[in-house]
Protein backbone atom coordinates (compact mmCIF):
# COMPACT_ATOMS: atom_id res chain seq x y z
CA UNK A 1 0.00 0.00 0.00
CA UNK A 2 1.58 3.23 -1.06
CA UNK A 3 0.98 6.71 0.23
CA UNK A 4 -0.48 7.98 -3.05
CA UNK A 5 -3.33 5.47 -2.85
CA UNK A 6 -4.09 6.46 0.72
CA UNK A 7 -4.18 10.14 -0.18
CA UNK A 8 -6.54 9.44 -3.09
CA UNK A 9 -8.85 7.59 -0.72
CA UNK A 10 -8.76 10.51 1.72
CA UNK A 11 -9.58 12.87 -1.13
CA UNK A 12 -12.56 10.74 -2.17
CA UNK A 13 -13.97 10.84 1.38
CA UNK A 14 -13.45 14.61 1.54
CA UNK A 15 -15.17 14.96 -1.84
CA UNK A 16 -18.22 13.04 -0.62
CA UNK A 17 -18.54 15.24 2.50
CA UNK A 18 -18.05 18.55 0.68
CA UNK A 19 -20.53 17.72 -2.07
CA UNK A 20 -23.14 16.78 0.56
CA UNK A 21 -22.46 20.07 2.37
CA UNK A 22 -22.66 22.13 -0.83
CA UNK A 23 -25.92 20.43 -1.81
CA UNK A 24 -27.44 21.14 1.62
CA UNK A 25 -26.41 24.82 1.59
CA UNK A 26 -27.66 25.29 -1.99
CA UNK A 27 -31.04 23.88 -0.95
CA UNK A 28 -30.94 26.26 2.04
CA UNK A 29 -30.48 29.26 -0.25
CA UNK A 30 -33.13 28.13 -2.75
CA UNK A 31 -35.76 27.55 -0.04
CA UNK A 32 -34.61 30.41 2.24
CA UNK A 33 -34.73 28.03 5.21
CA UNK A 34 -31.88 26.98 7.49
CA UNK A 35 -33.11 23.39 7.42
CA UNK A 36 -34.93 22.73 4.14
CA UNK A 37 -35.44 19.03 4.86
CA UNK A 38 -36.60 17.87 8.30
CA UNK A 39 -37.36 14.49 9.89
CA UNK A 40 -40.52 14.20 12.00
CA UNK A 41 -39.71 13.36 15.63
CA UNK A 42 -43.08 13.40 17.39
CA UNK A 43 -46.52 11.91 16.84
CA UNK A 44 -48.49 15.14 17.25
CA UNK A 45 -49.47 15.24 13.56
CA UNK A 46 -50.45 11.55 13.27
CA UNK A 47 -51.71 9.95 11.15
CA UNK A 48 -50.50 12.50 8.56
CA UNK A 49 -46.88 12.47 9.70
CA UNK A 50 -45.29 9.66 11.67
CA UNK A 51 -41.90 9.49 13.32
CA UNK A 52 -39.20 9.16 10.69
CA UNK A 53 -41.09 10.74 7.79
CA UNK A 54 -39.21 13.31 5.71
CA UNK A 55 -40.69 16.76 5.03
CA UNK A 56 -39.58 19.26 2.38
CA UNK A 57 -39.85 22.90 3.45
CA UNK A 58 -40.22 26.18 1.57
CA UNK A 59 -39.74 29.54 3.26
CA UNK A 60 -40.31 32.09 0.49
CA UNK A 61 -44.10 32.44 0.90
CA UNK A 62 -44.92 36.01 1.93
CA UNK A 63 -47.78 34.79 4.12
CA UNK A 64 -49.20 31.60 5.65
CA UNK A 65 -52.72 30.30 5.07
CA UNK A 66 -55.01 28.62 7.58
CA UNK A 67 -54.55 24.87 7.07
CA UNK A 68 -50.90 25.15 6.05
CA UNK A 69 -48.51 22.91 7.95
CA UNK A 70 -45.57 24.98 9.19
CA UNK A 71 -42.34 24.26 11.02
CA UNK A 72 -41.53 26.82 13.71
CA UNK A 73 -38.94 27.45 16.38
CA UNK A 74 -39.52 29.04 19.76
CA UNK A 75 -36.70 31.17 21.19
CA UNK A 76 -34.89 29.22 23.91
CA UNK A 77 -36.21 25.85 22.73
CA UNK A 78 -33.94 23.94 20.37
CA UNK A 79 -36.39 21.49 18.76
CA UNK A 80 -38.41 22.73 15.77
CA UNK A 81 -42.14 21.86 15.83
CA UNK A 82 -44.29 20.75 12.85
CA UNK A 83 -47.92 21.85 13.31
CA UNK A 84 -50.90 23.17 11.37
CA UNK A 85 -51.98 26.84 11.24
CA UNK A 86 -55.29 27.17 13.11
CA UNK A 87 -55.76 30.96 12.90
CA UNK A 88 -54.10 33.86 11.12
CA UNK A 89 -54.43 37.61 11.66
CA UNK A 90 -52.72 39.96 9.22
CA UNK A 91 -52.41 43.68 8.49
CA UNK A 92 -52.59 45.26 5.02
CA UNK A 93 -50.58 43.38 2.37
CA UNK A 94 -49.39 40.88 4.98
CA UNK A 95 -46.84 43.34 6.40
CA UNK A 96 -47.37 41.66 9.73
CA UNK A 97 -48.99 38.29 10.27
CA UNK A 98 -49.75 36.48 13.53
CA UNK A 99 -50.37 32.73 13.60
CA UNK A 100 -51.82 30.29 16.10
CA UNK A 101 -50.92 26.64 15.46
CA UNK A 102 -52.10 23.22 16.63
CA UNK A 103 -51.05 19.60 16.09
CA UNK A 104 -53.82 17.60 14.36
CA UNK A 105 -53.45 14.82 16.92
CA UNK A 106 -53.27 17.15 19.95
CA UNK A 107 -56.44 18.01 21.90
CA UNK A 108 -55.58 21.70 22.33
CA UNK A 109 -53.72 24.49 20.50
CA UNK A 110 -50.03 25.34 20.95
CA UNK A 111 -50.35 28.22 23.47
CA UNK A 112 -48.67 26.01 26.09
CA UNK A 113 -45.72 25.31 23.77
CA UNK A 114 -44.97 28.97 23.04
CA UNK A 115 -42.69 31.11 25.20
CA UNK A 116 -44.09 32.68 28.35
CA UNK A 117 -46.65 35.42 27.57
CA UNK A 118 -46.35 34.67 23.83
CA UNK A 119 -49.84 34.46 22.31
CA UNK A 120 -48.98 34.10 18.61
CA UNK A 121 -46.19 33.16 16.20
CA UNK A 122 -44.79 35.86 13.95
CA UNK A 123 -44.86 34.67 10.32
CA UNK A 124 -41.74 36.69 9.43
CA UNK A 125 -39.44 35.61 12.26
CA UNK A 126 -40.60 32.36 13.88
CA UNK A 127 -41.08 30.05 10.89
CA UNK A 128 -38.42 27.67 9.56
CA UNK A 129 -40.64 26.91 6.57
CA UNK A 130 -43.94 25.59 5.24
CA UNK A 131 -44.30 21.89 4.46
CA UNK A 132 -44.72 21.36 0.71
CA UNK A 133 -43.73 17.76 0.10
CA UNK A 134 -43.64 14.47 1.92
CA UNK A 135 -41.60 11.28 1.78
CA UNK A 136 -42.51 8.44 4.15
CA UNK A 137 -40.26 6.54 6.58
CA UNK A 138 -36.83 7.16 5.00
CA UNK A 139 -35.71 9.57 7.72
CA UNK A 140 -35.93 6.85 10.33
CA UNK A 141 -32.22 6.14 9.70
CA UNK A 142 -31.28 9.46 11.30
CA UNK A 143 -33.47 8.71 14.34
CA UNK A 144 -31.80 5.29 14.65
CA UNK A 145 -28.32 6.86 14.47
CA UNK A 146 -29.08 9.61 16.99
CA UNK A 147 -31.11 7.54 19.48
CA UNK A 148 -29.81 3.96 19.22
CA UNK A 149 -26.21 3.40 20.37
CA UNK A 150 -26.02 -0.17 19.01
CA UNK A 151 -27.07 0.95 15.54
CA UNK A 152 -24.56 3.81 15.56
CA UNK A 153 -21.56 1.69 16.57
CA UNK A 154 -22.75 -1.19 14.38
CA UNK A 155 -22.72 1.13 11.38
CA UNK A 156 -19.30 2.53 12.30
CA UNK A 157 -17.95 -1.02 12.74
CA UNK A 158 -19.33 -2.09 9.37
CA UNK A 159 -17.66 0.89 7.71
CA UNK A 160 -14.34 0.05 9.39
CA UNK A 161 -14.52 -3.61 8.33
CA UNK A 162 -15.46 -2.71 4.76
CA UNK A 163 -12.52 -0.28 4.53
CA UNK A 164 -10.20 -3.14 5.62
CA UNK A 165 -11.53 -5.40 2.91
CA UNK A 166 -11.45 -2.72 0.23
CA UNK A 167 -7.66 -2.69 0.32
CA UNK A 168 -7.15 -6.00 -1.53
CA UNK A 169 -7.77 -4.38 -4.89
CA UNK B 1 -12.34 -3.17 -8.53
CA UNK B 2 -15.29 -5.12 -7.18
CA UNK B 3 -14.76 -4.54 -3.50
CA UNK B 4 -17.44 -4.05 -0.85
CA UNK B 5 -17.48 -0.25 -1.06
CA UNK B 6 -18.01 0.05 -4.82
CA UNK B 7 -20.66 -2.68 -4.76
CA UNK B 8 -22.48 -0.82 -1.99
CA UNK B 9 -22.15 2.47 -3.86
CA UNK B 10 -23.57 0.99 -7.06
CA UNK B 11 -26.50 -0.55 -5.19
CA UNK B 12 -27.19 2.74 -3.37
CA UNK B 13 -27.05 4.74 -6.61
CA UNK B 14 -29.41 2.35 -8.33
CA UNK B 15 -31.86 2.49 -5.40
CA UNK B 16 -31.78 6.31 -5.29
CA UNK B 17 -32.32 6.75 -9.05
CA UNK B 18 -35.19 4.25 -9.10
CA UNK B 19 -36.84 5.89 -6.08
CA UNK B 20 -36.68 9.36 -7.66
CA UNK B 21 -38.08 8.17 -11.01
CA UNK B 22 -40.93 6.18 -9.41
CA UNK B 23 -41.80 9.07 -7.03
CA UNK B 24 -41.95 11.48 -9.97
CA UNK B 25 -44.30 9.14 -11.85
CA UNK B 26 -46.53 8.69 -8.78
CA UNK B 27 -46.81 12.48 -8.27
CA UNK B 28 -47.63 13.07 -11.95
CA UNK B 29 -50.30 10.33 -12.02
CA UNK B 30 -51.83 11.66 -8.77
CA UNK B 31 -52.29 15.13 -10.27
CA UNK B 32 -53.79 13.71 -13.47
CA UNK B 33 -56.21 11.67 -11.37
CA UNK B 34 -57.20 14.71 -9.21
CA UNK B 35 -57.84 16.91 -12.27
CA UNK B 36 -59.81 14.08 -13.83
CA UNK B 37 -61.97 13.81 -10.68
CA UNK B 38 -62.41 17.61 -10.74
CA UNK B 39 -61.74 17.90 -7.01
CA UNK B 40 -61.24 21.69 -7.04
CA UNK B 41 -64.90 22.18 -7.94
CA UNK B 42 -66.80 20.06 -5.43
CA UNK B 43 -70.23 21.69 -5.58
CA UNK B 44 -72.41 19.20 -3.70
CA UNK B 45 -71.65 20.77 -0.33
CA UNK B 46 -73.86 22.92 1.87
CA UNK B 47 -73.14 24.82 5.05
CA UNK B 48 -76.05 26.52 6.77
CA UNK B 49 -78.20 26.97 9.90
CA UNK B 50 -75.38 28.92 11.54
CA UNK B 51 -75.93 29.93 15.16
CA UNK B 52 -73.11 32.03 16.63
CA UNK B 53 -72.71 32.51 20.37
CA UNK B 54 -70.34 34.52 22.56
CA UNK B 55 -68.93 34.18 26.05
CA UNK B 56 -66.42 35.99 28.25
CA UNK B 57 -63.31 34.10 29.39
CA UNK B 58 -60.63 35.05 31.89
CA UNK B 59 -58.14 32.21 31.38
CA UNK B 60 -54.84 32.40 29.48
CA UNK B 61 -55.94 29.26 27.59
CA UNK B 62 -58.79 31.27 26.06
CA UNK B 63 -56.66 34.21 24.92
CA UNK B 64 -56.96 36.34 28.06
CA UNK B 65 -53.90 38.35 29.10
CA UNK B 66 -53.52 39.05 32.84
CA UNK B 67 -57.05 37.73 33.47
CA UNK B 68 -58.65 40.61 31.58
CA UNK B 69 -62.03 39.65 30.09
CA UNK B 70 -61.72 38.25 26.55
CA UNK B 71 -64.66 37.57 24.27
CA UNK B 72 -64.76 34.04 22.83
CA UNK B 73 -66.91 32.98 19.91
CA UNK B 74 -68.48 29.64 19.00
CA UNK B 75 -70.84 28.59 16.21
CA UNK B 76 -73.30 25.78 15.63
CA UNK B 77 -73.80 24.71 12.04
CA UNK B 78 -75.22 22.11 9.65
CA UNK B 79 -72.78 20.64 7.17
CA UNK B 80 -73.42 18.36 4.21
CA UNK B 81 -70.45 17.41 2.10
CA UNK B 82 -69.20 14.53 0.01
CA UNK B 83 -65.41 14.43 -0.01
CA UNK B 84 -65.09 10.93 -1.51
CA UNK B 85 -63.56 12.24 -4.80
CA UNK B 86 -60.54 13.34 -2.73
CA UNK B 87 -59.74 9.71 -1.99
CA UNK B 88 -57.61 7.94 -4.58
CA UNK B 89 -54.75 5.45 -4.44
CA UNK B 90 -52.29 8.10 -3.17
CA UNK B 91 -54.48 9.59 -0.42
CA UNK B 92 -53.32 8.83 3.11
CA UNK B 93 -55.77 11.15 4.84
CA UNK B 94 -57.98 14.15 4.21
CA UNK B 95 -58.07 17.00 6.70
CA UNK B 96 -61.39 18.87 6.48
CA UNK B 97 -61.79 22.20 8.28
CA UNK B 98 -64.41 24.91 8.62
CA UNK B 99 -62.97 28.43 8.58
CA UNK B 100 -64.41 31.91 9.14
CA UNK B 101 -62.88 34.94 7.46
CA UNK B 102 -63.63 38.48 8.68
CA UNK B 103 -62.10 41.97 8.35
CA UNK B 104 -59.81 43.54 10.93
CA UNK B 105 -59.69 47.00 12.46
CA UNK B 106 -57.41 48.78 9.97
CA UNK B 107 -58.17 48.90 6.21
CA UNK B 108 -56.73 45.91 4.37
CA UNK B 109 -56.34 43.80 7.48
CA UNK B 110 -58.08 40.47 7.69
CA UNK B 111 -58.46 37.42 9.92
CA UNK B 112 -59.19 33.75 9.36
CA UNK B 113 -59.99 31.30 12.15
CA UNK B 114 -60.87 27.59 12.36
CA UNK B 115 -64.07 26.54 14.16
CA UNK B 116 -64.13 22.85 13.42
CA UNK B 117 -61.88 20.25 11.80
CA UNK B 118 -61.73 16.53 11.25
CA UNK B 119 -59.19 13.94 10.18
CA UNK B 120 -60.71 11.54 7.64
CA UNK B 121 -58.69 8.38 7.03
CA UNK B 122 -61.21 6.14 5.23
CA UNK B 123 -63.16 6.81 2.07
CA UNK B 124 -66.29 5.44 3.75
CA UNK B 125 -66.15 8.32 6.28
CA UNK B 126 -65.80 11.03 3.63
CA UNK B 127 -69.56 11.68 3.35
CA UNK B 128 -70.13 14.28 6.06
CA UNK B 129 -73.64 14.81 7.52
CA UNK B 130 -73.70 17.08 10.52
CA UNK B 131 -76.72 18.79 12.09
CA UNK B 132 -76.39 21.34 14.89
CA UNK B 133 -72.68 20.52 15.09
CA UNK B 134 -71.04 22.53 17.85
CA UNK B 135 -67.71 24.14 17.01
CA UNK B 136 -64.64 22.28 18.18
CA UNK B 137 -62.75 25.42 19.18
CA UNK B 138 -63.55 28.43 21.33
CA UNK B 139 -62.18 31.24 19.19
CA UNK B 140 -60.82 34.61 20.28
CA UNK B 141 -59.65 37.54 18.19
CA UNK B 142 -56.55 39.76 18.35
CA UNK B 143 -58.99 42.46 19.46
CA UNK B 144 -60.98 42.08 22.69
CA UNK B 145 -64.31 41.69 20.91
CA UNK B 146 -65.67 40.41 17.60
CA UNK B 147 -67.80 43.60 17.43
CA UNK B 148 -70.66 41.83 15.58
CA UNK B 149 -68.64 41.87 12.36
CA UNK B 150 -69.73 39.82 9.39
CA UNK B 151 -67.79 36.68 8.53
CA UNK B 152 -67.70 34.13 5.72
CA UNK B 153 -67.86 30.48 6.74
CA UNK B 154 -66.29 27.93 4.40
CA UNK B 155 -65.34 24.25 4.24
CA UNK B 156 -61.74 23.66 3.15
CA UNK B 157 -59.68 20.52 2.72
CA UNK B 158 -56.13 19.24 2.57
CA UNK B 159 -55.02 15.95 1.05
CA UNK B 160 -52.08 14.25 2.74
CA UNK B 161 -50.60 11.84 0.17
CA UNK B 162 -48.63 8.64 0.79
CA UNK B 163 -45.86 10.33 -1.16
CA UNK B 164 -45.57 13.73 -2.85
CA UNK B 165 -46.84 17.28 -2.31
CA UNK B 166 -49.58 18.37 0.10
CA UNK B 167 -52.68 19.42 -1.86
CA UNK B 168 -55.11 22.12 -0.68
CA UNK B 169 -58.52 23.27 -1.83
CA UNK B 170 -61.84 24.68 -0.74
CA UNK B 171 -65.44 23.72 -1.51
CA UNK B 172 -67.74 26.10 -3.31
CA UNK B 173 -70.13 26.38 -0.37
CA UNK B 174 -69.71 29.56 1.65
CA UNK B 175 -72.18 31.21 4.03
CA UNK B 176 -72.19 34.61 5.70
CA UNK B 177 -73.01 35.14 9.37
CA UNK B 178 -72.70 37.90 11.94
CA UNK B 179 -70.81 37.33 15.20
CA UNK B 180 -73.02 37.15 18.29
CA UNK B 181 -73.47 40.19 20.50
CA UNK B 182 -70.94 40.38 23.33
CA UNK B 183 -72.35 39.34 26.76
CA UNK B 184 -70.63 42.42 28.23
CA UNK B 185 -72.65 44.72 26.02
CA UNK B 186 -75.93 43.09 27.02
CA UNK B 187 -75.01 43.56 30.69
CA UNK B 188 -74.14 47.24 30.34
CA UNK B 189 -77.34 47.91 28.43
CA UNK B 190 -79.44 46.25 31.13
CA UNK B 191 -77.92 48.46 33.88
Amino acid sequence: MNIRQQLTQLLTVAYVFTSAFVLWKTLSIITNSHSPIVVVLSGSMEPAFQRGDILFLWNRDSYAKVGDIVVYEIKGKSIPIVHRVLREHHSQDFEKQLLLTKGDNNPIDDLGLYAKKQMYLNQKTDLVGTVKGYLPKLGYVTILISENVYFKYGLLGLMAVSSLFSNDS
Amino acid sequence: MFNLTTRFQNAANQALTTTIVISGLVILLTFIQLYHDNVWNLDSTSLDNIKPSASIKHSHNYGSVNRKPKENSKVQFDLDADLTPLFNWNTKQVFAYVTAEYPGKTPGSSNKVTYWDSIIVYKEDAKIHLTNQRSKYSVWDVENSFREREAILKLEWNIQPYIGPLIFGETSSSTNFTFAESPNKKKSEAV
